[in-house]
């Protein structure tokens, strides 16, 4: 799939994830690339931007197994942008979905 | 390509960056490593993952680059953001520099008017000077004329390139964030 238009989707699969709960970035990585194929270094420029931008802020914990980990979480500006996201992303699929079925139906 | 040579490499493409903000980015890969070793994969295979260090750098080094223009817009931060941003792809190439050459060759050209107004009459009293017989007042006054206009013109490049050079960083902005980002303006 399209590089560019990856990268896009990839700033509100951060988003999601960190919605309910604070991750770690191996963990967001990961839990993105079991779904979509990326090259997961480039989550960690985007968490960074999305940091700098005030959406998120980041704590270090402790970890039973091996150094501590940085966390992630949402902030209130994060989660206002993620309801932002979220709607045009629907309007979004649904168009295009549109677009398929009734180019589908036409064949 | 292992750890540690992940490691150099990013720490070399990202010399630019101060060494706070590239230790504090280099501590954010070395978890990941640690965290990949520990659930029992090999470093090659992470850093195969991960992709490449030099790419990784460049998009690191954008954002950087952003943050300083919006802190002071000077000449010298917005040259080095619109290099990074450059930096990111052929795509980039087209739709930054050219209207980034068009933008300048119009604050050089305007500067250089304005500057060469300014000076017309020292270089009529240089033609004085050289051809005294040639003396005559309506070069005198134009050139007084255009002294004028020049000082207007000057006052008013000042004023355009601020205002172009706030503009081009946020048309900077919204490309990174078209490229790399939301769905905003889709």
């Amino acid at each position: 799939m399209n590089v560019q238009f990856k990268k896009g989707v990839l700033e509100l699969c951060v988003l999601v994830l960190l919605d309910k709960q604070d991750r770690y970035g191996y963990e967001l990585v990961q839990k993105i690339s079991d779904q979509i194929a990326i090259s997961e270094g480039s989550v960690y420029p985007l968490l960074r931007r999305l940091t700098k931008e005030g959406y998120f802020t980041t704590y270090l914990k402790e970890s039973t197994e091996g150094p501590s980990r940085k966390y992630y979480a949402l902030t209130d500006v994060g989660r206002e942008y993620l309801h932002e996201l979220l709607i045009e992303w629907k309007q979004f699929t649904e168009g295009v979905n549109q677009l398929i079925k009734e180019g589908v139906n036409d064949e | 390509m292992n750890k540690e040579n992940f490691l150099k490499s990013l720490n070399n493409s990202l010399q630019r960056l101060p060494s706070s903000e590239r230790e504090d980015i280099l501590q954010d890969f070395r978890e990941h490593f640690d965290i990949g070793i520990n659930e029992g994969k090999s470093e090659e295979e992470i850093s195969k993952a991960l992709g490449s260090p030099q790419q990784i750098a460049r998009e690191m080094v954008v954002t950087y680059r952003l943050e300083q223009v919006e802190e002071t817009t000077s000449t010298g931060n917005v040259l080095r953001a619109v290099w990074a941003v450059i930096g990111l792809g052929f795509f980039n190439l087209i739709i930054v520099l050219a209207p980034f050459l068009a933008l300048a060759g119009f604050v050089f050209s305007g500067w250089l008017a304005g500057v060469s107004f300014v000076a017309a009459p020292i270089l009529f009293l240089v033609n004085i000077i050289i051809y005294p017989e040639v003396f005559a007042f309506f070069e005198l006054f134009f050139s007084l004329f255009l002294s004028g206009v020049g000082i207007f013109l000057i006052i008013g490049m000042y004023y355009a390139t601020r205002w172009l050079m706030k503009g081009f960083v946020k048309y900077l902005n919204f490309n990174v964030k078209m490229v790399k980002g939301g769905m905003k303006h889709a």
